[in-house]
């Protein structure tokens, strides 16, 4: 029984994570462009999502989560983070890789133009969001050489998460490329619920026994 | 017999359905004729700006680029106003190919070059421009290299190099409608920006216009926003034009015809490269001659192969026929050979044979002609110089590039890339004689009266309570003049006919335009220009009663040595009328030898 | 439809400034470029070129009738 739900909880964490980002992106009216580009989009939209994923990939989702061990749990935590943090520290550079293979703006100049310009807020917050995911990651890496214990470090990591996660959900939604309705919806609701789950952990008392 | 039947109604059934949908597709889009204006301009609401400068370039392209850069290392004061944006409008992006006459590397002598090309263009060339282009073309080519132009298949950074270094002010998206002239000589040229309601006075001493030349909006070729605006501005203020009888002979394909990206293979993507002596006749309308003979498909085995199995058409010197494997004129006039590396290059193609050379893909499966329809020989239509210094009959007017009427290479393309490098050397010869001539006049004073002519003929568009839309007005006359039997395979009768419906256009339409936007009113100048063109086009051709290079007359197939060995300037008369006069091959127009 | 989409649009201004013909303007409110005058497009792809971010697809079909010389 605990096998199976432990299954189901997995499959149920592909298709929402996953599955239903890419199912989404399938149907988005966005032009399909070269195998490059769209292997590209999908990384990162993927990463982004698995971002979100984070959130129940939590202690402060031990009610799904019961029938896990919560050291399996966190090495999960850690392993999707490592990774797809650092897929989302490239996405900038991403974004002007396919400029190698064809003519157009040079690529350095595409991506200086990118990042500089700040007068659109989708791209100040999406530069927020990457020095964020920058410290998350790195504080994350270093937690055993920060001069502080784990119970901050771990308000810390969620206080981080939750400002990351709004400014990361706000760029998105603003700037990507295959935004549509039911993608924002979806990624709304994801990042409503992992935000209020966490600020549940904080905020209320957690019965011991969960 | 049933069973065509029943196929008919099918279809016609499909083309129904398909033309209900297709309405609805373009419903947004449907021109629209006659109706109310939806946004009337508030006058309260424009906002006005003067500027000034020794020298104003008009236009941002090779020719502009070139006129201001050397005019202000001349020592003037120079500012460029451009409706587009800096070497990405007009034709300039597209061009790919660059000639050179590198003394050490030709086999022919300069002398040779020029006799070449003169042969080729039975005397329509003018022999000092074309020797000028060939003798500057290395001088400017480095300056370009050194600017980074060779490194981009985008010209946007290599134009703003120079520009930026020297401090040019650069005023972008203004559309120029007006020249201004008092006391008989230039005082400067106003127009408006396309972003917001205001309108620009430029004060100047000095005018090169370097607005590249234009057509009817055609399909396939990238000349939607070239409508000859500055032939027409100088025209309105006693400036001679010539050229309006010539033709360039674009075809394209059928299959998304105005698509003039997917029409020119990659060319557009490619950086550009340098093309050497390579002596031509090519490109005017034989490809036209054999659709009008033969119906389409034409034998589209390219320009001269063409005539194969057809008697008759346009008339081909001896040395220039075509013997081996068809070539193509590639791209606006310019580059036949690839040019060479770029990144542009390992583009995987977008599907369908392109070809290595640097021609635009031989036409797959049935062709369509008016490609670039309006538009005449690079640099045979425009202003008429006086002198060899791309100067115009009005005090302080200068024309580079395409906006001269310059013949550099005569009423037919003679030389492949010598377009682009026409530009550029007669841009800097432009730019220096204007800087010159600033420097010994005293700048003239904008009138108030005309100020105020100008204001109203500007902003009429916007404040018409009702009026044509200038898209319909434009499809009008594109339905006019496109045809192959009125611009291209020319006879009397026809040509008056279409004279008849653009004067109807001229006279009873172009007065009753109307803009809701500055997009639109935009659109209502360019409108007018390209009407002032037709009527320009049809009295010339009409005039020209022969035929010679790209000029074909159905009633007159044969070259006239007697009485037309003469180019045909048009200059509006103290009437307001538009005249027409002879200029002789091989003379400036005050008479004297070239 | 001329230039068919713009999608992932930063809002830079880029597209605006090279159009020739003046399709493409800037929508105050969202930040992005939005086709304003399809029907004035010469499909020469340099807005697509010059995109920053690639955010633009063009199609090779007209929005309005096509008029050439011979068919």
């Amino acid at each position: 029984m605990e096998n199976k739900l432990k299954t189901y909880n997995r499959i149920a964490a592909v298709v929402a994570f996953i599955g239903l980002p890419i199912f989404l992106w399938t149907l988005s009216d966005v032009p399909s462009r070269t195998f490059l580009k769209d292997a590209i989009s999908l990384l990162t939209l993927i990463a982004f999502s698995c971002m979100l994923m984070q959130f129940y990939l939590a202690r402060s989702n031990n009610k799904l989560l019961k029938v896990h061990r919560m050291g399996s749990v966190m090495k999960w935590h850690k392993a999707i983070g490592y990774v797809f943090v650092t897929v989302l520290l490239f996405h900038p550079l991403l974004i002007v890789v396919p400029r190698y293979f064809e003519a157009g703006i040079e690529r350095e100049e595409a991506f200086v133009r990118m990042i500089t310009t700040f007068d659109n807020p989708g791209i100040v917050l999406g530069l927020i969001a990457w020095c964020l995911m920058l410290i998350l990651g790195l504080t994350s890496m270093l937690r055993k050489q920060l001069p502080i214990t784990y119970k901050t470090w771990r308000i810390f990591h969620g206080i981080l998460s939750i400002a990351f996660i709004v400014c990361a959900s706000w760029h998105v939604i603003m700037l990507g490329r295959h935004i549509d309705m039911a993608m924002t919806l979806f990624m709304l609701t994801a990042a409503t619920i992992g935000i209020f789950l966490l600020l549940r952990n904080y905020f209320l008392p957690t019965p011991k026994n969960a | 017999m049933k069973r065509d039947k029943k196929t008919l109604s099918r279809r016609q059934f499909i083309g129904a359905a398909a033309g209900v949908a297709g309405a609805l597709m373009v419903g947004p889009t449907v021109l629209n004729g006659w109706s109310e204006n939806m946004k009337k301009l508030n006058e309260a609401d424009v906002a006005y700006e003067d500027l000034e400068a020794d020298v104003l370039v008009i236009g941002g392209g090779m020719a502009g680029l070139f006129a201001a850069v050397k005019a202000n290392d001349a020592g003037a004061k120079v500012m460029i106003v451009s409706k587009g944006r800096l070497g990405a409008s007009g034709q300039t992006p597209f061009a790919k190919g660059i000639f050179i006459y590198d003394p050490q590397k030709e086999k022919v002598s300069l002398d040779e070059f020029v006799n070449s090309v003169s042969a080729s263009a039975i005397g329509t060339n003018n022999a000092v421009y074309t020797r000028q282009m060939a003798e500057h073309s290395l001088a400017r080519v480095a300056e370009l290299r050194e600017w980074g132009f060779f490194d981009s298949p985008l010209y946007n950074n290599a134009f703003s190099k120079p520009i930026g270094q020297r401090n040019i002010p650069l005023i972008e998206r203004v559309t120029i409608t007006h020249l201004i002239k008092e006391k008989g000589k230039i005082a400067g040229a106003a127009g408006f920006s396309v972003d917001y309601q205001k309108l620009y006075f430029f004060k100047a001493k000095s005018v090169i216009l370097c607005t590249g030349a234009g057509g009817f909006k055609p399909n396939g070729f990238p000349i939607c926003d070239l409508t000859h605006d500055g032939t027409i501005m100088a025209y309105d203020i006693g400036a001679m034009v010539t050229g309006k009888e010539w033709n360039d002979g674009h075809a394209g394909k059928a299959e998304n015809a105005a698509a003039c990206f997917d029409g020119w293979g990659t060319m557009f993507e490619r950086k550009p490269g340098l093309t050497g002596v390579e002596i031509h006749h090519d490109l005017g309308v034989d490809m036209n001659y054999v659709a009008y003979k033969t119906g389409n498909p034409v034998n589209t085995r390219g320009p001269g192969m063409a005539t194969a199995n057809v008697v008759g058409g346009p008339y081909r010197p001896a040395e220039f026929q075509r013997n081996g494997p068809p070539e193509r004129e590639p791209g606006p006039g310019l580059a036949k050979r690839a040019p060479s590396g770029g990144r542009g290059d390992r583009r995987p193609p977008r599907g369908g044979d392109i070809p290595k050379d640097g021609g635009p893909p031989p036409m797959m499966g049935t062709s369509v002609g008016g490609s670039s329809a309006g538009m005449a020989i690079h640099k045979s239509e425009g202003l008429v110089p006086i002198n060899d210094q791309c100067e115009s009959n009005i005090p302080g007017l200068y024309a580079a590039g395409d906006a001269l009427g310059s013949y550099m290479a005569g009423a037919i393309y003679t030389q492949v890339g010598s377009s682009l490098a026409g530009s550029a050397v007669q841009g800097a010869i432009a730019g220096e004689a204007a800087a010159g001539y600033s420097s010994r006049v005293e700048k003239v004073e904008i009138s108030e009266s005309q100020r105020k002519i100008i204001q109203k003929e500007i902003l009429a568009p916007l404040k018409r309570d009702a009026g044509y839309s200038p898209a319909w007005v434009t499809q009008t006359l594109q339905g006019i003049m496109i045809p192959n039997f009125i611009i291209y395979i020319k006879k009397e009768n026809l040509m008056r006919a279409a004279l008849t419906y653009v004067e109807e256009l001229r006279d009873h339409h172009m007065p009753m335009l109307r803009a809701s936007d500055m997009h639109e009113l935009r659109l209502a100048h360019e409108t007018r220009n390209m009407i002032i063109s037709a009527e320009m086009k049809l009295k010339a051709s009409l005039m020209r009663t022969e035929s010679r290079c790209s000029h074909y007359r159905l009633d007159y197939p044969d070259m006239d040595n007697e009485n037309w060995q003469a180019w045909i300037n048009i200059y509006k008369g103290e009437d307001g009328n538009m005249q027409l006069k002879k200029q002789p091959f091989g003379t400036w127009p005050d008479g004297s030898e070239l | 439809m001329s230039i068919e989409n713009i999608n992932g649009c930063i809002g830079c201004g880029t597209c605006v400034a090279t159009c020739p013909t003046d399709v493409i303007r800037l929508n105050k409110q969202t930040k992005k470029a939005e086709i304003k005058y399809p029907a004035d497009c010469q499909i020469c792809h340099l807005c697509r070129m010059y995109c920053p971010v690639d955010a633009i697809t063009i199609s090779p079909e007209k929005s309005i009738p096509v008029i050439v010389s011979w068919g």
